[in-house]
């Protein structure tokens, strides 16, 4: 009986502690604010993964011809807008940063 | 010592709502120790939670039957593994079990994304300590695994058809399953109320989806074969709502992981995807919930217990609560981007998601229907089999179609030639491979037909995939190395496809009989003769084993010696079937023999069933989880790509 | 395109529902009374059982859960192993003249274990 209790109290404290601990490690913080986004960052984040579609595209349609499943014909008619678009995004991030 | 249990599971309580309520409150209000405290909460809870099941576990293995709960469910004699199945084999401790592998699965959670994706957690870490408090809150005030009791001389042990090594790898699985579809859908919601319209979220749960995903899909297959084997009724699934409410989640999940790549590759579908996870979520609440309370009739729970309303009510405020966010939410999500043609991959991938959910919404229906046609009409009607198969052939047969038409498309829109030239081998293979079915006679089932020349054109397609990407990246293993996403996917296909030949072989083109023989009789079952010999008696330690000998003959030869019967437990009075199984591996199919009653004059009533290529079934179960880990399989290429956007959104 | 999908679910649906009926009352021996066509019956099995369903058509009482109302059955069929008095049982049938003569084979015992799957005919 006292051993659940000992042990009970040990879970509680640990918990507590635990929990307690980022206000112990840092008393007096220089800032306390969550890293987060700001409209720059989140325009830059949509333009990365704008940047990554349109490059993930492009080797698809690259490997899709590869594989024969695209016809030349086919393929040269998609890649000149595909590869358009990879570069307008590439540009688009880079004059964002 | 229960004592302990209890005060580690109050603690766990307290945590959970400590992470809810200053969770919630620091992402609100953007405090960065507060929220990484409320983390830390869910952590502490993991370690309480160990604690308290730390407890149940000795006390199951110790036999201590003080704990009401040890003794509902072991004895003495029950063998450790099945001591410790018991964990899980009440209702009590199936909720701790839930409530420690979400404790775990937040866990880690935590610790992988707060670093990269803080805004993301500061939000997710609410979301699943709302859901760990009200499994708390179940365990510490409604439904306690640590009751005490004096203890009895003997426990009621363990049902004799529960013990068996299904029983210790079944029920796991699933929760792994159910539970792992917990952090994509907090992830998801924290990506809602944090305002962020980015695919963080989906790109962090990614593999947790897959995960849980996979584990449920083995988990049913291991139950699947766990009643075909053991329970000895000759079928694999009954279409029960307990049975379903692992199948849902599944679909739900399925529909899910495809639906994220059209998000990935054109940004469009943010609303559906959203509205996926929820599905999956509340899907794998319900499953919980049906399997825990006695409000359908299933064959599989009885007790009306008081967790019914309870879980109703919390599935309730999960669903109106999600979706309220989705909706508030809305003006973020709108996408530019349409769909450029309906003959497209995108196209395919929404026909694919549209008959997935249609086929998940027609079970949910079936299964919720006793329910909703009690409460309109005063009684409660049940929907049978013949519904279930139905509407399985009507969405699964396109379904099985679309794997084979889905990888020969290109994405956003493909020329009606290059479609022709790509479709022209695998449609020769499928036609050629029907006709030769229905000369060898499978005409005699119109959707077993139709399965097969799917199958078979879907089989050619990623096959030909293999080829053409092995031709052009030199190898094999570098194909797939390079894109386990892809031919990871592609394997799964495929083992999707063994699984619906299975299905189909077995279901369409079986055979079955019933006849009473006396020693020496036989009888004929699709083109095998069985000549019922003799009976004899064998007195094993628990239990006394009533076999029959059955000869299998198949064109005058013996093929087989098969030994139906049924097994006597002494201590339980309880008698189960031994089905026997012969195997003919040269034909792919299974002949079952069941000793349905032995009459005192030693004459049974005997049932036989073949099942061509059931086995089949299993085998897509390894080719299931070969394919599940190609993709799971970490990625170095990807997770720099990945590092690089978290780190964009940190400033 | 999706109202469309939807639309089409909705017609499969109501095909079927027409074709197939609305599914089969699930009741407990009390509510009964009344219902001429196929039901399906929960109860318990209570009083003396007799036959084995194959070579003689087993006779059974079955009895709301939480209630008094009982009803004579007669099945024939395979019987579960789990089948004995004081167990949990659903079977298909209909009611003639006050005895329920069920559907062969559907008889199911749910098993007194929650995990377990049940022992069906």
């Amino acid at each position: 009986m006292t051993t659940s209790l000992v042990l009970a109290a040990a879970v509680a404290v640990a918990a507590v502690l635990l929990v307690a601990a980022p206000f112990l490690r840092e008393p007096t913080p220089r800032e306390d604010r969550l890293p987060e986004p700001r409209e720059a960052g989140k325009r830059q984040l949509e333009l990365a993964e704008e940047r990554d579609r349109a490059l993930a595209a492009l080797k698809e349609l690259e490997f899709d011809h590869r594989t024969g499943k695209l016809s030349d014909t086919d393929y040269r008619d998609l890649v000149g807008a595909y590869r358009r678009r990879a570069a307008a995004a590439l540009q688009a991030l880079g004059s964002a940063r | 010592m229960a004592d302990l249990g209890r005060a580690a599971l109050f603690v766990s309580l307290g945590l959970a709502v400590y992470a809810t309520a200053a969770g919630a409150w620091a992402a609100r209000t953007h405090r960065r120790r507060l929220a990484d405290s409320a983390g830390n909460a869910l952590l502490a809870a993991l370690g309480s939670t160990a604690v308290a099941s730390a407890v149940l576990l000795s006390a199951l293995v110790r036999h201590d039957f003080s704990f009401s709960y040890v003794a509902q469910h072991t004895s003495t004699e029950l063998p450790t593994g099945y001591s410790i199945s018991a964990f899980w084999g009440g209702q009590e401790g199936s909720l701790l079990l839930w409530l420690l592998v979400l404790g775990a699965y937040s866990a880690v959670a935590v610790l992988l994304n707060r670093r990269r994706a803080p805004d993301l957690v500061a939000w997710a870490v609410p979301v699943l300590g709302a859901v760990s408090t009200f499994f708390a809150f179940m365990l510490v005030a409604v439904s306690s695994p640590f009751g005490t009791q004096t203890a009895p001389a003997q426990g009621a042990g363990l049902n004799p058809s529960l013990q068996n090594p299904y029983m210790l790898a079944h029920p796991p699985l699933l929760y792994l399953g159910y539970v792992g579809l917990t952090v994509p859908f907090a992830f998801g919601m924290g990506a809602l109320l944090a305002g962020r319209s980015d695919e963080r979220w989906i790109v962090a749960t990614r593999r947790w989806t897959l995960f849980a995903w996979t584990a449920l899909g083995v988990g049913q297959l291991l139950g699947s074969h766990w009643a075909y084997v053991e329970v000895g009724w000759g079928g694999y699934y009954a279409w029960d709502p307990v049975e379903n409410a692992a199948l849902m989640p599944w679909l739900a999940a399925t529909a899910f992981l495809h639906s994220v790549m059209i998000q990935e590759k054109r940004g469009m579908l943010k609303v559906w995807n959203l509205l996926l996870v929820i599905l999956a979520f509340c899907l794998s609440l319900f499953g919980t919930f049906l399997t825990r309370s006695g409000v359908v009739n299933s064959i599989h729970s009885f007790t009306e217990s008081p967790l019914g309303p309870w879980f109703l009510g919390f599935i309730c405020l999960v669903t109106a609560g999600s979706l309220a966010l989705v909706f508030w939410r809305l003006p973020l999500l709108r996408s530019k981007t349409r769909l450029e043609s309906l003959v497209s991959r995108e196209a395919a991938f929404l026909y694919n998601n549209l008959l997935l959910v249609a086929l998940c919404l027609t079970i949910l229906w079936g299964v919720a229907f006793p329910m909703i046609s009690e409460l309109v009409q005063g009684e409660a009607r049940t929907i049978g089999r013949p519904y279930y198969d139905f509407f399985l052939r009507t969405f699964g047969l396109p379904l099985l179609l679309l794997m084979g038409i889905g990888p020969l498309i290109a994405w956003r829109r493909a020329s009606l030639r290059s479609l022709g030239r790509t479709f022209v081998w695998p449609a020769a293979i499928a036609v050629a491979v029907g006709l030769v079915l229905v000369a060898l006679g499978a005409g005699s089932s119109t959707p077993g037909l139709v399965a097969y020349t799917f199958s078979a054109f879907v089989l050619a397609t990623i096959g030909l995939e293999f080829v053409r990407g092995a031709r052009a990246t030199g190898s094999f293993t570098r194909l797939v190395s390079r894109n386990r996403r892809r031919y990871g996917g592609y394997i799964v296909h495929a083992a999707i496809v063994l699984l619906a030949l299975g299905i189909a072989g077995s279901s369409a083109y079986g055979s079955s009989t019933e006849r009473k023989l006396s020693p020496g009789q036989s009888m004929n079952v699709g083109g095998y003769t069985l000549a019922y010999r003799s009976l004899a008696q064998e007195r094993e330690p628990n239990h006394l084993a009533v076999r029959a000998a059955v000869d299998v003959y198949r064109g005058g030869d013996l093929v087989a010696r098969v030994e139906p019967g049924k097994n006597n437990y002494f201590a339980e009075k309880q008698v189960s079937n031994e089905m026997a199984i012969h195997t003919n591996w040269l034909r792919a199919e299974d002949v079952d023999v069941i000793a349905d009653q032995i009459t005192p004059g030693g004459a049974i009533y005997f049932k036989a069933f073949v099942k061509p290529l059931v086995n089949l079934i299993w085998v897509a179960g390894l080719v299931f989880l070969l394919g599940s880990l190609i993709t799971l399989w970490p990625d170095p290429r990807e997770e720099r790509r990945l590092a690089a956007r978290y780190a964009l959104a940190q400033g | 395109m999706i109202a469309l999908s939807i639309a089409a679910a909705l017609a499969v649906f109501v095909l079927y529902t027409s074709a197939f009926g609305t599914g089969t009352p699930s009741l407990s021996p009390s509510q009964l009374p009344g219902h001429q066509g196929r039901v399906s019956v929960v109860g318990k099995v209570v009083g003396r059982t007799s036959g084995d369903g194959h070579e003689q058509a087993l006779r059974f009482t079955l009895r709301d859960r939480d209630g008094a109302t009982t009803v004579p059955v007669v099945y024939r069929g395979s019987v579960p192993d789990l089948f004995r008095r004081g167990r949990e049982v659903v079977i298909e049938g209909r009611v003639v003249s006050g005895t329920l003569r069920a559907i062969p084979g559907t008889l199911v015992t749910k098993c007194p274990s929650k995990y377990a799957p049940a022992k069906k005919a």
